[in-house]
């Protein structure tokens, strides 16, 4: 039985404990303790920010540099080794930095290409039916994936590239292809007056590829029915152009490299520092990506492959059709961070002289207008905003590729 | 009574067992596949025997100079006659005992860290890591213990390689760790902090971190203080680790089951008690193989210092190919040489990470 005043001294009690809990010490409260590291950090961060900055404001000012942009607009005074855009050495820095710019995409364009292409065939090689192919994926990941990227780079720059034969006895493929110690050389195709309309042919031919595909996948979908995708878009892409070249007479000249003095000229000259960094970023991140797509395959249950064979399906299409659309789900984080770190490799251009955006501003600029700071952080910025679109590409891909689940 | 006789078991058909079915399944299954393997083995066969006569058969080995290199083989008295500087810079021979004495240490500190008692395993290893730099610069320099003192600028080759990495990894571990916790962090300010601190120095090419270090840190520093180039990129690196580690730690703290914090928490223990205590042994262990591979990005990475002009081991050796009395082309002896010794380190820590991997799986037996 309930007692009206039992109930009142155990509800005061209460009110009384509670009110002892809220009054322990102020400096045991999370919350104000939380507050006081907080307040805390935020004073030792302006501090240091403050210090450093009054620093290097004094430091300028005692070495006699001004702070500023105002340098972009100076002109140069040097050369770059290549050029995508013209250039000569009375342009201005800010152009020197678009060279650059324009370089480092080069290197790191190719560089992803080959060496997705080279992590993909050493990746799937791992699965080979063939003992020595499976061995030879170890090894090529073991090997490459434990030498230092420096290395690398020296070893193709200095001991394969500059071992290569001298202009004269250039090693050549057909009398169009040229490789010496001074580069690799190859034809070039000059379009004429009407060489347009083979362009935007061929513009046509490769989106008329991505609506065959998308008709294709529809008319399986309904009927079952399969279209050779593969042989239809390659019969486009090829033909089509080819036969708007004759139509139009072939509006093209084509320009071989050749031998003038002690030198080639015309063409497409390829430059060794250029080989020599795209050669040793594709072997070097391949290893990575071998790696990962091999994670990625053995990430998927064996019945898959099994319940693949039962229905019929050789071995190559249970690769192409049922494991690596599935293993992409692991690979393609994988491979966005590899393609981040390949960019941010490609700066050691700088070693060898390949005129990146790093070699030629961080590099060059920086030693000749003494801008440390400006120089410095507008390259960081540019390596920050191509991972920024490289990781937004790759993420996009991924939801693509991802589980959709029902 | 007939006894039952079971007739003795019929071998396996000779074409599932056995050597030649091993080399049907593995070689031979299809004709791609023979073609394949015909080419691969005619390919070694005919490479391999060139390889080893280049580099065993016919390499010159006893010497002492270019004139040495008579054979048309490998030269390896290149590689024997600058393996000192190689392996210790342009630091004095006859204090090269220091460089020595410093390894021994770290060799040491890892075996103490696997094979001490378990009792007194983690607060010891900790100790002796958090040490080991300090005891190394004033060894290697040598001014706190009344040695004659050694400048940096004698200071090079692998050797420099190995401390630079594990100097900057032992400092970073416990920033790294603080980041980790910061990224976790339920205070808005200190997360954004951590999550920024970590996101700059992983996005940022390692390349312009030296050049900081180099050329943009002594403006940070009070004028006329002058701090020596080594220990600036020895900063740079200890905050380009830290970021990477706080990520490696974060998954580890993130992997330790959310039971742990709650059983920490009924006992009664205070944040850092719990921290200290029951979080971090769990998370050393969980991130060990990372830890090991992000070390060896680290490893790796220390070649670059080349390119700020820090006489690391690809710059003596740049140095030695380019030396006057060696213009012979030993460019592939050399590259040869610090690609073994760079792989053998690279790899032997891979494959103990995966070991400590293998380990750790076994006792999972819940």
């Amino acid at each position: 039985m309930f007692n009206e005043k039992t109930i009142e001294e155990v509800k005061s009690a209460n009110r009384k404990a509670s009110s002892d809990a809220t009054s322990t010490a102020f400096y045991n409260n999370p919350r104000i303790r939380g507050l006081f590291y907080q307040v805390a950090l935020v004073a030792g961060l302006l501090y240091f920010f403050v210090t450093v900055i009054g620093n290097t404001l004094d430091n300028m000012e005692a070495t006699g540099i001004k702070t500023g942009f105002a340098f972009l607009d100076a002109a140069a005074g040097y050369d770059v080794l290549m050029s995508l855009i013209s250039f000569e050495s009375t342009d201005t820095y800010a152009r020197i930095f678009v060279v650059g710019f324009l370089n480092t995409i080069l290197v790191s364009v190719i560089g992803i290409f080959f060496a997705t292409l080279f992590g993909f065939i050493f990746g799937v090689a791992y699965f080979s039916h063939n003992w020595l192919i499976r061995k030879l994926a170890v090894v090529y990941v073991e090997i490459f994936r434990n030498i230092p990227l420096l290395l690398q780079v020296f070893f193709w720059y200095f001991a394969v590239l500059s071992s290569l034969p001298s202009a004269r006895q250039s090693l050549s493929l057909g009398e169009a292809v040229f490789l010496n110690v001074r580069g690799l050389y190859f034809p070039k195709l000059v379009g004429g007056d009407l060489a347009w309309v083979v362009w935007t042919v061929l513009a046509l031919a490769i989106g008329g590829v991505f609506y065959l595909r998308r008709w294709a996948k529809k008319r399986q979908e309904i009927t079952g029915e399969q279209f050779p995708v593969l042989k239809a878009s390659l019969a486009l892409i090829i033909f089509a152009p080819l036969m708007a070249a004759a139509l139009t007479g072939f509006p093209f000249t084509v320009d071989y490299p050749a031998l003038k003095g002690f030198n080639y000229f015309g063409g497409v000259t390829v430059i060794p520092e250029l080989m020599a960094l795209s050669i040793a970023l594709s072997v070097y991140t391949g290893a990575f990506i071998a790696e990962a797509v091999r994670a990625g395959i053995q990430s998927i249950p064996r019945g898959q492959t099994e319940a693949a064979r039962s229905l019929g399906l050789r071995e190559n299409k249970i690769m192409s059709l049922i494991i690596v659309p599935q293993a992409m789900r692991v690979i393609v984080p994988l491979l966005n961070s590899e393609y981040q770190s390949l960019v941010k490799n490609s700066t050691l251009a700088a070693a060898i002289g390949y005129p990146d955006l790093f070699n030629v501003f961080v590099g060059t600029a920086l030693n000749q207008t003494g801008q440390a700071i400006e120089t410095i952080f507008m390259t960081i910025i540019v390596y920050f905003i191509v991972n920024m679109v490289i990781s937004f590409l790759m993420n996009r891909f991924n939801s693509a590729v991802s589980l959709v689940s029902r | 009574m007939k006894e039952f006789q079971p007739s003795s078991p019929r071998s396996a058909p000779v074409k599932s067992v056995g050597l030649i079915a091993w080399l049907r399944d593995n070689l031979f299954s299809s004709i791609p596949n023979a073609v394949v393997t015909i080419a691969f083995i005619s390919f070694l066969a005919y490479y391999i025997p060139l390889l080893i006569d280049w580099a065993f058969l016919s390499a010159n080995f006893k010497g002492e100079t270019e004139a040495a290199c008579v054979n048309d083989g490998a030269c390896w008295v290149f590689v024997n006659a600058w393996s000192y500087q190689f392996f210790y810079g342009t630091y004095p021979p006859e204090e090269v005992w220091r460089i020595n004495l410093t390894i021994v240490l770290l060799i040491l500190v890892i075996i103490g860290s696997f094979t001490l008692p378990k009792s007194i395993r983690l607060k010891t290893s900790i100790a002796a890591w958090l040490l080991l730099p300090v005891v190394g610069i004033a060894l290697l320099d040598g001014r706190l213990l009344g040695l004659e003192m050694v400048s940096t600028d004698l200071w090079g080759g692998f050797s420099l390689n190995v401390f630079m990495a594990t100097a900057s990894i032992v400092v970073a571990f416990p920033f790294s760790f603080l980041w980790a916790l910061g990224r976790r962090s339920d205070m808005p300010f200190i997360r954004s902090v951590s999550v920024t601190f970590i996101e700059f120095f992983r996005g940022v090419p390692v390349l312009s971190l030296f050049f900081m270090g180099s050329v943009m840190l002594p403006l940070f520093f009070a004028e006329g203080t002058n701090v020596d180039k080594l220990i600036r990129v020895w900063l740079v690196l200890i905050f380009f680790m830290s970021g990477y580690m706080a990520e490696v730690f974060r998954g580890g703290v993130q992997a330790v089951p959310k039971g742990q914090y709650e059983a920490a928490d009924s006992i009664g223990l205070g944040y850092w008690q719990k921290i200290m205590l029951i979080i971090l042994p769990q998370v050393i262990k969980i991130s060990m193989p990372n830890i090991l591979a992000t070390f060896v990005m680290l490893f790796k990475n220390t070649t670059f210092l080349l390119i700020i002009g820090i006489p690391e081991v690809v710059q003596t050796l740049q140095t030695a190919l380019s030396n006057s009395y060696w213009l012979g082309g030993h460019a592939l002896e050399g590259y040869l040489f610090v690609f073994l010794v760079f792989w053998g380190s690279c790899f032997g820590m891979s494959l103990l990470a995966s070991r400590i991997e293998r380990t750790m799986n076994t006792d999972k037996r819940d």
